[in-house]
C-alpha cells in the first residue's frame, strides 16, 4: 500500500454556467501522507472548497485522478461515493451542521445509520465518542441547547463515528470565539496524534501553527509553503 | 436501516408538531368526508331499498294528468266510473282494482249524550271497495269489512285514538262524520286496521284514516244532482290497481292505458282534453328515487374526493417547504454517508405516515360523523312525519368498500404528494445543499 492516503494527480475542475466556464482547480497535483496535518489556505474563490469537496467525495473532478487510501474515486457512482464518504471521511463544518431535531447522541451516531449499524452498536459508539469530547452529560440535549463550542465538539465526535482515516475540517473555528476555537484546534491536534490525517481549510493565518504542512491556493493552483 | 430512517422521519414530524398536525387535518377532512358522504348515501340508499320492499311493488296508481319523462297526476279531475273499475278488473294479469273517492271531511264527531257532541278535525277518508285493503296490503286487526250501501266504516289503528286514550274507538262504536258540504252522516265502525306497513308514495294517496263504502258517503256524480237518479254516474279521480306479479307490472300498465285510450272507456269520454291518462307504478317511483339518490351521491362523493385531493396538495405543499427548509440538513446527511435512496425514504416515509395516519383518523372521524349525519337525516324525516316515518328511520349502513377506498386513496395521496418533494431532496447536489443558507 502506498504511503500516501490522498493522491491527487493533474486534477482539474471546471464549472460551467451557460456558456461561461470557470476553472476552479487547475492541474492540481498533491500527495498527502497518512498522519499529516495539512492547512489549506487561500482567499475565497481560490478553489480550496472545491478541492475539499472533491477529496470529501462530494464532487467529481472534470479531469485528472484522485486516489483515497489506494482507491480511485475519480469515476465512482453516487452510491459508491456516498459509501466512501461514510467510511473514510469525517466532515467538520464551520456551522457545525448538526441535525436540529436529533439529540447529541443521535447526531453523533447518525453516520452509522447509513451503514446499517444496529441501534445498540450506535448507542455504544455514540456514548464512547461523546465521552471522548467530554460531553457525556449532554447526550440527550438537542443542538439548540448547546453552546457553539459544544456543538462543534458533537460535530467532531460525529466525524469520528465510522472511524475514518481522513478528517476534513472546513473553517471549524469560523463561528467560534478565539478561546473556544483554540480548544477545538487542540482537539483536532489530539486526533492527528492518534493517527488521523487532518485537512484544515481556513483563511485564518493564526491556525497555520497547528499544521505540519501548509498549502496555499490561488486561482485554482496550489503552492506549498516550506 | 429502513426502520432507523422511519424512526428519523417520526422524530422529524414530532419536531414539527403544528405543521404535521395541520397537514394531517387536511387528509382527515378529505377521508372523513368521503366516508361520511358514502355512508349517508348508502344508508339512505338501503332505506329506499327497504321502502321498495314495503311498498307493494306490483301496485300502481291510475289517474289523469300529464305524461312525459316525469308524469304528474291530478286528483281533482274526476273521470273513472264503476264501469271502468269493472272493465279494468276484467283485464288479464290484474289482481285487484279499487277506486278511490276522496271524501273531504270537515270534522268527525262523537256523541257522548243527548246534545253532547265532541268534535275533532277531519282526516283522510276514502270511499272504496274491499279490494282497496288488498292493494294497500292492509289487514283488519278486529272486526269485518264494511258492506256497500250501509253506514259502516273501517278505521286505521292510529285514528282509533282520535278522541283520546280513554275514548279509544272500538268495533261497534258509532261516530258521525261531517263532510265539507256540511252533510253529517252516521258511521258505525265495523273494522279496525292493523298498523299499516304499506305506503303509497304518489301525492296525497296515503293510507287513509277512514275507509268507507261509496254509498252513502261518496257523492261525486256526473249528471245533475237534482235530476233523475238514473242519469247519475258515480265517478272517481284515482284508481289503484295491482298486477298479479312483478313481471306483469309493465304489461298491466300498457293494458290499462290501452283500455282507457281506445274509446270504449267512460273515463275517455269524461276526461279533460288537455290531460292524458297516467299510470304510475310503484316501481317507477322507487326507481326515480333511486336515480335521484345516485346522482346526488355521485355528486357529493366527487366533492369529497376533491377535498381529499386538496388534502394531498396540502401534503405536497408542506413537504416541498420542509425539503427546502431542510436543504442544509440534507446536504449534511449526504456528506456523512447518506445515499440518495436514504434521503428519498426519509421524506417519503413522512408523507406516507401523514397519509396513513390521516386515513385512519379520517375513517374514525367519518364513522362518528356519519352516525351524526344519519341521525340528523332521521330527525328531518321524523319532522316530515307521514308515510316515511311509519316504516322506521334510516339505519346506519356503512359502505366497507369505501372505507378501504378512502384509506387507500389517503395513503396513495400521501405517497404521491410526497414523491416529488422527496425526489427533489434526493436529487440535490450535496455541494450546493451544504452551502444553502
Amino acid at each position: 500500500m502506498s504511503e500516501y492516503v490522498i493522491e491527487i494527480d493533474s486534477l482539474t475542475k471546471i464549472y460551467k454556467s451557460g456558456k461561461t466556464e470557470f476553472k476552479a482547480l487547475n492541474n492540481v497535483t498533491l500527495h498527502i501522507r497518512k498522519g499529516d496535518f495539512v492547512a489549506i489556505m487561500g482567499p475565497s474563490g481560490s478553489g480550496k472548497s472545491t478541492l475539499m469537496n472533491i477529496i470529501g467525495c462530494l464532487d467529481r473532478p472534470t479531469t485528472g485522478r484522485i486516489m483515497l487510501g489506494g482507491e480511485n474515486i475519480s469515476t465512482l457512482s453516487d452510491n459508491e461515493l456516498a459509501e466512501i464518504r461514510g467510511k473514510k471521511v469525517g466532515f467538520i463544518f464551520q456551522k457545525f451542521n448538526l441535525i436540529p431535531t436529533m439529540n447529541a447522541l443521535k447526531n453523533v451516531a447518525l453516520p452509522m445509520v447509513f451503514l446499517g449499524a444496529s441501534r445498540a452498536d450506535r448507542e455504544r459508539r455514540g456514548s464512547e465518542l461523546l465521552e471522548k469530547v467530554s460531553l457525556t452529560n449532554w447526550a440527550t440535549h438537542k443542538p439548540s441547547e448547546l453552546s457553539g463550542g459544544e456543538q462543534q465538539r458533537v460535530a467532531i465526535a460525529r466525524a469520528l463515528c465510522n472511524n475514518p482515516s481522513i478528517i476534513l475540517a472546513d473553517e471549524p473555528t469560523g463561528n467560534l470565539d478565539t478561546k473556544t476555537g483554540e480548544q477545538i484546534m487542540e482537539l483536532l491536534v489530539a486526533l492527528n496524534k492518534e493517527g488521523k490525517t487532518v485537512l484544515l481549510v481556513t483563511h485564518a493565518i493564526a491556525l497555520k501553527r497547528f499544521a505540519n504542512r501548509v498549502i496555499n491556493m490561488l486561482d485554482g493552483e496550489v503552492t506549498e509553503e516550506t | 436501516m429502513m426502520r432507523d430512517i422511519f424512526v428519523m422521519s417520526l422524530d422529524a414530524m414530532r419536531s414539527y408538531k403544528v405543521r404535521t398536525f395541520l397537514t394531517l387535518i387536511g387528509v382527515i377532512i378529505g377521508v372523513g368526508s368521503v366516508i361520511m358522504v358514502t355512508t349517508a348515501g348508502n344508508s339512505v340508499g338501503s332505506f329506499v331499498q327497504v321502502q321498495w320492499n314495503v311498498f307493494n311493488p306490483t301496485g300502481m296508481v291510475i289517474g289523469t294528468g300529464t305524461s312525459g319523462p316525469t308524469p304528474s297526476l291530478s286528483i281533482r279531475s274526476v273521470v273513472f266510473t264503476t264501469n271502468d273499475v269493472d272493465k279494468i278488473q276484467a283485464l288479464p294479469n290484474i289482481k285487484a282494482v279499487a277506486p278511490i273517492g276522496i271524501v273531504p271531511l270537515k270534522k268527525v264527531l262523537l256523541r257522548n249524550g243527548f246534545l253532547q257532541w265532541e268534535s275533532r278535525p277531519g282526516d283522510i277518508m276514502y270511499a272504496s271497495t274491499p279490494a282497496l285493503l288488498e292493494i294497500l296490503n292492509a289487514e283488519l286487526d278486529t272486526g269485518t269489512i264494511f258492506e256497500e250501501g250501509k253506514n259502516e266504516i273501517i278505521i286505521s289503528k292510529s285514528f282509533s285514538g282520535v278522541f283520546g286514550k280513554d275514548k279509544t274507538l272500538k268495533v261497534g262504536d258509532t261516530i258521525y262524520i261531517q263532510r265539507v258540504d256540511a252533510k253529517t252522516l252516521e258511521a258505525k265502525i265495523v273494522g279496525i286496521l292493523k298498523e299499516s306497513r304499506t305506503n303509497y308514495m304518489v301525492g296525497s294517496i296515503a293510507t287513509p284514516a277512514i275507509i268507507c263504502p261509496t254509498k252513502p258517503y261518496y257523492s261525486t256524480y256526473f249528471g245533475s244532482n237534482v235530476g233523475t237518479i238514473f242519469k247519475r254516474v258515480t265517478a272517481y279521480s284515482v284508481l289503484l290497481a295491482e298486477a298479479t306479479d312483478i313481471d306483469h307490472v309493465q304489461v298491466v300498465q300498457d293494458e290499462i292505458l290501452n283500455y282507457l285510450n281506445n274509446g270504449s272507456s267512460d273515463a275517455g269520454q269524461y276526461k279533460d282534453k288537455n290531460t292524458v291518462f297516467v299510470v304510475i307504478t310503484q316501481q317507477y317511483i322507487v326507481s326515480r328515487i333511486d336515480q335521484v339518490m345516485s346522482v346526488i351521491r355521485t355528486y357529493i362523493t366527487a366533492i369529497a374526493l376533491i377535498s381529499l385531493i386538496i388534502g394531498g396538495i396540502g401534503i405536497a405543499n408542506i413537504m416541498f417547504a420542509t425539503v427546502t427548509e431542510r436543504t442544509r440538513e440534507i446536504g449534511t446527511m449526504m456528506a456523512i454517508g447518506a445515499k440518495r435512496r436514504d434521503i428519498l425514504q426519509l421524506f417519503l416515509y413522512q408523507s406516507t405516515i401523514i397519509g396513513l395516519l390521516g386515513g385512519i383518523i379520517g375513517i374514525t372521524t367519518g364513522i362518528i360523523g356519519s352516525a351524526f349525519v344519519v341521525n340528523l337525516l332521521n330527525q328531518n324525516i321524523q319532522a316530515l312525519g307521514g308515510a316515511i316515518s311509519q316504516v322506521g328511520g334510516i339505519g346506519l349502513s356503512y359502505s366497507v368498500e369505501w372505507f378501504a377506498i378512502a384509506a387507500v386513496v389517503g395513503v396513495i395521496t400521501g405517497i404521491a404528494a410526497g414523491v416529488l418533494p422527496a425526489r427533489k431532496a434526493a436529487k440535490m447536489d450535496p455541494v450546493v445543499a451544504l452551502r444553502y443558507e
